[in-house]
């Protein structure tokens, strides 16, 4: 049931037409939806007060209302969109003028920046960032490498693999995401880039773990063998007396740091004896008394 | 969807001296086309806005001048708003 007309524009029933434009006129100039861009609750009073002077601003409608012809909900107006609903739809038109703020936007603190970003983001979008995955081998994540991605298009895309890079890091190429609106300017590519395990190589922070065996004789005699490093192999030096167990420590050959400096590569030492049992070793075993009183497991069982 | 001339005479119930007036005053600004002028929902709607000030609010001709120059300032600093807004969420996506 719609409100008394009357009681909507605040007019007694006996108020001249004169008296009644007067009163319509002050509720719209409050309530009219294009004045009230922002405000919902405006429209709603406002298509009341429109409907009630649609009945009362017409003499015709009005006398057959106050005779009980029609009631109040026989001049409803017809639905129609007010300018707001188009001036806010989102993209400029022809109509929208900055001449409110283009003063802030000369300015150079934070609020004219984020205002000029805005503009660009919706008429200068950036382009998306775009993510692939690369696998490379140990010795590259540590020595650095330049790899190749075949993008879903056909073109490749080179990746710089900086040294000392860990599993799991995330490359940002600049500029090589997909491509943006206007002066957006492309995304960037950003590249997870996952370290094989390797055979030989393990990697505990900035230091690099590895076992090799050796013989029984560079053990008790101590000697130069040549180690692996991801960089090449280099000679280092057993020393005499050596065991199982024993970490020897080649500096500054581990994963590179930032700022030039390198962790080290740690080398565990494991004897191994020849394969096929040898009589000579057997015998000066069995003649050696010392090594039978030798308990390796005294005071550990 | 874009009305020409004679559909927006018909539709908004404008006399044709009346909507002349409206266009030299650039109070409305419609799509020239090589057709002739494309009128959009949105002229329909500032025709109606138009009409609502002058008949039902008494605005003469220089107060509907004033007031859709700022209502258009309006609409562009409400603009500026959402556009700021929209890259504030943007801002916080990314940190």
């Amino acid at each position: 049931m719609a409100k008394n007309p009357y009681d909507v524009l605040g007019v007694s029933s006996s108020a001249s037409a004169a008296e009644i434009q007067k009163a319509y006129r002050k509720l719209a100039k409050k309530l009219h939806p294009d004045l009230n861009p922002g405000d919902k609750a405006a429209e709603e009073k406002f298509k009341e007060a429109a409907g009630a002077y649609d009945l009362l601003g017409d003499a015709d409608k009005r006398n057959r209302f106050d005779n009980g012809e029609i009631d109040a909900t026989g001049a409803e107006r017809p639905q129609h969109h007010f300018y707001r609903d188009y001036a806010d739809a989102g993209d400029p038109h022809a109509y929208t003028s900055g001449a409110g703020f283009a003063d802030f936007m000369d300015s150079d603190d934070a609020f004219a920046d984020l205002l000029r970003r805005g503009q660009r983001a919706r008429a200068n979008r950036r382009g998306e960032d775009l993510h692939y995955r690369l696998s490379i081998a140990f010795v590259e994540s540590i020595s650095g490498a330049t790899k190749r991605i075949t993008l879903p298009d056909g073109g490749t895309l080179e990746v710089k693999i900086p040294p000392g890079l860990v599993d799991g890091q995330v490359l940002r190429l600049k500029g090589k995401g997909a491509p943006g609106a206007g002066k957006g300017g492309p995304g960037d590519a950003l590249i997870e880039v996952e370290v094989m395990p390797d055979r030989r190589f393990t990697r505990d922070g900035d230091n690099i773990l590895l076992e090799v065996p050796i013989s029984l004789t560079e053990a008790v005699l101590g000697g130069q063998i040549r180690v692996p490093t991801p960089t090449g192999d280099v000679t280092m030096a057993v020393p005499k007396g050596s065991n199982t167990g024993t970490t020897l420590r080649l500096r500054g050959k581990g994963a590179p740091r930032r700022g030039g400096s390198a962790g080290d590569e740690l080398v565990k030492l494991t004897i191994v004896l020849p394969k096929s049992p040898d009589p000579e070793l057997e015998a000066f075993v069995e003649n050696w008394t010392k090594g039978k009183k030798f308990d390796p497991r005294e005071g550990t069982l | 969807m874009t009305l020409t001339k004679q559909e927006f005479l018909i539709s908004s119930g404008l006399r044709v001296q009346t909507l002349e007036f409206w266009l030299e005053q650039r109070w409305l600004l419609p799509t020239e086309a090589a057709s002739g002028a494309q009128f959009s929902d949105a002229d329909v709607a500032r025709a109606h806005l138009i009409r609502d000030l002058k008949s039902d609010l008494g605005v003469n001709d220089e107060g509907i001048d004033v007031i859709l120059h700022l209502i258009d300032q309006l609409h562009g600093v409400r603009q500026a708003f959402a556009l700021m807004r929209t890259a504030l969420d943007d801002d916080s996506r990314t940190i």
